[in-house]
């Protein structure tokens, strides 16, 4: 192979400008930033940023070529693309969320690590060798390690930030161990090679250690039973907008990433059924019920949403499943619309611990009276987690659930863990509408009435959040058209 | 001197990578744990070397490099927390860290 390296610039520019933003961030706020105020230096930093997330979703738009690049290393198709655009929309919401909880330190740091971690997202959908996977896959990670202890000033975040890194590495190793193994089979690290060969190869007892240490990863990545104990401490101690970035993008890339892995590299294994689908289908099945069940335990609200991420996690393998036959969409629109939603709830939680405390429920009684908007957009993101229609986590599930329906009937555990989904659904409905009652009909507590000042550029990531709820759920075909 | 076979290599990554897991889940201490995860890694780089050599392939002898790589740059992020744990708390022992609750 001759390598073209224009083409892979072309192909890579949109990760070139999140890169070059996120250094500028730095070296600006270096030179020009030092003697001013700290709020200036944030809205600085988070411009500037933003501007690099426009700029790499133009570039992804340009670089809509079609195909496999530079010797089959990256795999430019509509999931991809897709993904990508995800990705920078969700970390675009978290940039624009930051001015609103400026009580951070290092401003320009925080936000050229958020473009790192973009970066690394953005490759994870685009990789199709194992090399660069690993590689992306750990840019993400290391970056959203640092973001979750970014605060200083609180024990918990240095020590939510350990537990996920320890976790982490852990995950790290397994993958690496498993890629290793793979390798070892196939003699080759580019999937379309690794999949041709396992095709060709009989079942054999290491493939099936191989498959078993990717999948410990990618448990641990989706935070599915039983590698989900790292999630709700690091939802309840990282800083609110690392936290909206580790629950979203994240959660988008690392789907697309270890989807992609399984369907194409190691999907024709061993005939019509995966050897990974039984294997997936208990993983989904116990982040269902673990999840739904410990949520409706929960007084603090970071902890409760950390447990609906692992129900919702539940929901996603499924799509995993279902994704063998009927294609991406409905599992990247579902994943998409939950980061959204995510997002905006931790966007609501970190405006509002700018005028004081947000981490029990208790903490949101009287946010109706205390700002509106805030309340409004709290309504539609938990009404979205929760399935109710029209918003877009209503179609999600919907889609979801008649396609594992169709899959393979009741004779599959597809079909009976889509029943299960269903009915859980309901219970996940009791624990949203507590914390909608707390918002909304529980008043003030004496002495925490005081109306609750919501910024510009926040406000408009809220509002921008709920709109694309709304019209991703009233036109959910267009987007998928996009995948597809 | 018995020649060097792939299962030979296959088994001390094996044995490295369960040492390396065992510690992660028995040791008590962030700095020891820290190091049994830097044994697992170097499990798989065993892996990989020994694939290569008999795959007879450059693959895997190039991931080695990227890993060396990566796992420094592990390196730098873990001590970094820990440090910043430490200045807090004044512990680093796992189980004492206990502020985030159920």
């Amino acid at each position: 192979m001759k390598p073209n390296y224009t083409e892979l610039f072309a192909a890579l520019s949109p990760e070139a400008a999140l890169i070059v933003g996120a250094l500028l961030v730095v070296v600006l706020d270096l030179t020009l930033g030092r003697k001013k105020i700290a709020e200036a230096r944030w809205h600085a930093a988070v411009r500037i940023a933003l501007l690099a997330v426009g700029l790499a979703g133009c570039f992804t738009f340009a670089s809509g070529r079609p195909g496999a690049e530079f010797g089959g290393a990256f795999m430019l198709d509509a999931l991809a693309q897709a993904t990508r655009y995800s990705v920078l929309v969700l970390a675009a919401l978290s940039l624009a969320l930051l001015p609103g909880t400026a009580r951070m330190r290092h401003p320009a740091e925080f936000v050229a690590v958020v473009l790192f971690a973009t970066a690394g997202f953005s490759v994870m959908a685009t990789a199709q060798n194992l090399l660069i996977a690993f590689l992306a896959l750990e840019l993400a990670s290391l970056s959203l390690y640092v973001l979750a202890g970014f605060d200083k000033t609180r024990p918990e975040s240095a020590e939510a930030a350990l537990k996920y890194f320890l976790f982490g590495g852990v995950s790290a190793a397994f993958l690496l161990f498993g890629f290793s193994l793979l390798y070892g089979l196939t003699g080759s690290i580019e999937l379309n090679v690794i999949a041709r060969e396992l095709g060709a190869q009989a079942a054999s007892p290491l493939l099936v250690v191989a498959l078993v240490m990717v999948l410990v990863a990618f448990g641990f990545k989706a935070a599915a039973v039983p590698f989900h104990l790292w999630a709700p401490d690091v939802y309840q101690g990282a800083p609110a907008p690392a936290a909206a970035l580790i629950a979203s993008a994240s959660k988008v890339a690392g789907f697309t990433f270890f989807a992609r892995l399984l369907w194409s590299g190691t999907g024709a294994s061993s005939g019509q059924a995966p050897a990974w689908m039984l294997t997936l289908a208990i993983l989904a099945g116990a982040s269902l019920l673990l999840g739904n069940v410990a949520a409706l335990a929960q007084r603090n609200l970071r902890r409760l949403l950390a447990y609906s991420a692992i129900a919702h996690a539940g929901i996603m393998l499924l799509g995993v499943m279902t994704g063998t036959r009927f294609g991406p969409g409905a599992l990247l629109y579902y994943t998409f619309t939950y980061g959204l939603a995510t997002v905006g709830t931790f966007g609501v939680i970190a405006i509002i611990e700018r005028a004081g405390r947000c981490q029990d429920l208790d903490d949101l009684a009287g946010l109706y009276r205390r700002s509106p908007l805030l309340a409004g957009c709290l309504l539609m993101f938990v009404l979205s987690l929760a399935g109710i229609p029209p918003l877009a986590g209503f179609f999600g599930k919907f889609l979801l659930f008649s396609q594992a329906l169709r899959l393979t009937g009741l004779t599959g555990p597809a079909g009976w863990l889509a029943i299960a989904a269903i009915a859980l659904s309901a219970v996940a409905l009791y624990y949203y509408l507590i914390v909608l009652k707390r918002a909304f009909v529980t008043p003030a507590v004496a002495g925490t009435e005081a109306r609750i000042a919501v910024p510009l550029k926040p406000a408009l990531a809220l509002l921008l959040a709920a709109a694309l709820l709304l019209a991703l759920g009233v036109f959910p075909s267009s987007a998928l058209r996009l995948v597809t | 001197m018995i020649p060097a076979t792939l299962n030979g290599y296959l088994a001390i990554a094996v044995a490295l990578f369960a040492i390396g897991l065992v510690g992660v889940l028995v040791r008590r201490n962030t700095l020891v744990v820290f190091m049994c995860l830097e044994l697992m890694l170097v499990a798989s780089t065993l892996a990989l070397v020994a694939f290569s050599r008999f795959n007879g392939t450059m693959d895997g002898n190039v991931f080695v490099f990227f890993i060396l790589t990566v796992a420094a740059a592990e390196v730098a992020v873990g001590l970094a927390i820990i440090v910043a744990l430490f200045r807090k708390r004044q512990t680093i022992q796992i189980d004492q860290l206990n502020t985030l609750k159920h």
